[in-house]
């Protein structure tokens, strides 16, 4: 009886600290470099965040696959900062989320576990479990692109080149 | 000397698409990593014109990338100009990344610097060289593009010689200003395809040095070929040859060789 107690709390904590872990894994394509002591700067930047667990690397493209540790959250905006330490910038960041049964739709906004998320170009749908999603806010993607895209989502009001910590995204 | 300069020059031409900007005589637009500590040994054998032998430099330097966009730079100058070695003085360098424009494999930047070095020894040519020969100052700035694995980059800077104190005053009758000028390509020629951060990296980098001085025009030119090894991605060693083209102004020792010794220290401070 205790046993089944004890069990059944412990999957109640799992499953709530599942929830609050929010992006699992970070792709980030870094730019402005070819050399490996240019992507070793950016790798050992990543590395010293508490929340990464390991960095995956593909040299020859400068992708990083970042995985956090589980029961963490992190801010890309803090992934971001780590790289333009290093001297380079983001490319582009696809960030693996989890989702409980959350309906979202264009232009939905929606706060989770201190991120505010606004979804943009994405189809009326329920996410249930791991999703991709890609950044599109300034900083997280190429100059070039960012300059396409304030164009393309001028129609979302709250896209503007100075966003109030509202990310953009879209489900990829 | 001239074969090797035209296969260095002629390997640019014939396969320019692929490099590196860690220069052996000049400096990137790009800085140290932010947080970072790098430890370099410069040693530098120039052959003495007027007189029998070598003159040997020996350069330790420490540079602290204070953020991702500033970084600054404390040198020693160490020779044996005066027999035996001997401490002649030291130098100051910051430099500060102001413009960036990167894409994919590739990035256009610009950065502003500034140095200024003391030496106690003896003023003994028209050159102004504040790494390790005059006291001095020089500020100027630094373009750099790179396109997949080839950077080019060129610098402009003003360079100002001072009394070297205590014993030697800059002598009334030479050009105590200058304007340099330099023009580096460098190319990473291996691997062709990165698997890990262990493979050795080898760069291949030809620079163009030059100065003018301000006050009667008299200028050099010199020509900087050099390979570089990158270990580890983390420790690098560049051997480079200093051969002078061109030079209407007096210079002691002009041609030599540098063997430079890096190490990268990646979050030091967190």
């Amino acid at each position: 009886m205790n046993l089944k107690i004890f069990l059944f709390t412990l999957t109640l904590i799992l499953a709530l600290s599942n929830a609050e872990a929010q992006i699992s894994k970070a792709e980030i394509v870094a730019t402005g470099l070819t050399c490996s002591m240019c992507s070793n700067a950016i790798n050992k930047q990543l590395k010293s965040l508490t929340e990464v667990d390991s960095v995956i690397i593909d040299l020859n493209t400068n992708t990083f696959v970042v995985h956090l540790k589980k029961e963490t959250n992190i801010d890309p905006g803090i992934l971001k900062e780590k790289v333009e330490k290093a001297g380079f910038f983001i490319g582009s960041m696809i960030v693996t989320m989890s989702f409980e049964n959350v309906e979202v739709a264009d232009n939905i906004k929606i706060e989770k576990d201190g991120l505010s998320l606004v979804f943009v170009d994405t189809k009326t749908k329920v996410l249930n479990g791991e999703a991709k999603a890609k950044i599109m806010d300034k900083g997280f993607v190429t100059k070039k692109e960012f300059k396409k895209l304030s164009k393309s989502l001028s129609k979302y009001p709250t896209y503007t080149s100075d966003n109030d910590g509202a990310y953009h995204v879209k489900v990829m | 000397m001239k074969e090797v300069l035209i296969i260095v020059l002629g390997s640019f031409l014939i396969n320019s698409i692929s490099a590196q900007e860690l220069f052996v005589v000049t400096d990137p637009a790009s800085n140290v990593p932010a947080n970072s500590l790098s430890v370099r040994l410069s040693n530098s054998l120039f052959k003495e014109v007027y007189e029998d032998g070598y003159n040997y430099h020996l350069m330790p330097e420490i540079t602290w990338g204070i953020s991702g966009k500033l970084m600054v730079r404390a040198s020693a100058f160490i020779s044996d100009r005066s027999n035996s070695l001997y401490a002649e003085g030291g130098s100051i360098f910051a430099k500060y990344r102001f413009l960036s424009v990167d894409d994919l494999q590739s990035h256009f930047r610009m950065a502003a610097f500034g140095r200024y070095s003391i030496n106690r020894a003896d003023i003994h040519q028209e050159q102004i060289e504040i790494m390790g020969h005059n006291t001095g100052y020089e500020a100027g700035i630094v373009a750099t593009q790179l396109i997949k694995k080839v950077a080019i980059s060129s610098t402009l800077s003003f360079e100002k010689a001072l009394n070297n104190k205590p014993d030697y005053e800059f002598p009334n009758i030479q050009s105590s200003t200058a304007t340099n000028y330099t023009l580096s390509v460098g190319k990473l020629m291996y691997p062709k395809k990165y698997t890990n951060f262990k493979q050795t990296n080898i760069n291949l980098m030809l620079e163009m040095v030059g100065q003018t001085l301000n006050e009667n025009g008299k200028t050099y030119i010199d020509v900087v070929p050099s390979v570089q090894f990158i270990i580890h991605s983390q420790a690098r060693i560049d051997v480079g040859y200093r051969q002078e083209l061109y030079s209407n102004m007096l210079r002691t020792a002009p041609n030599g060789i540098y063997l430079n010794f890096e190490y990268t220290f990646f979050n030091v401070f967190k």
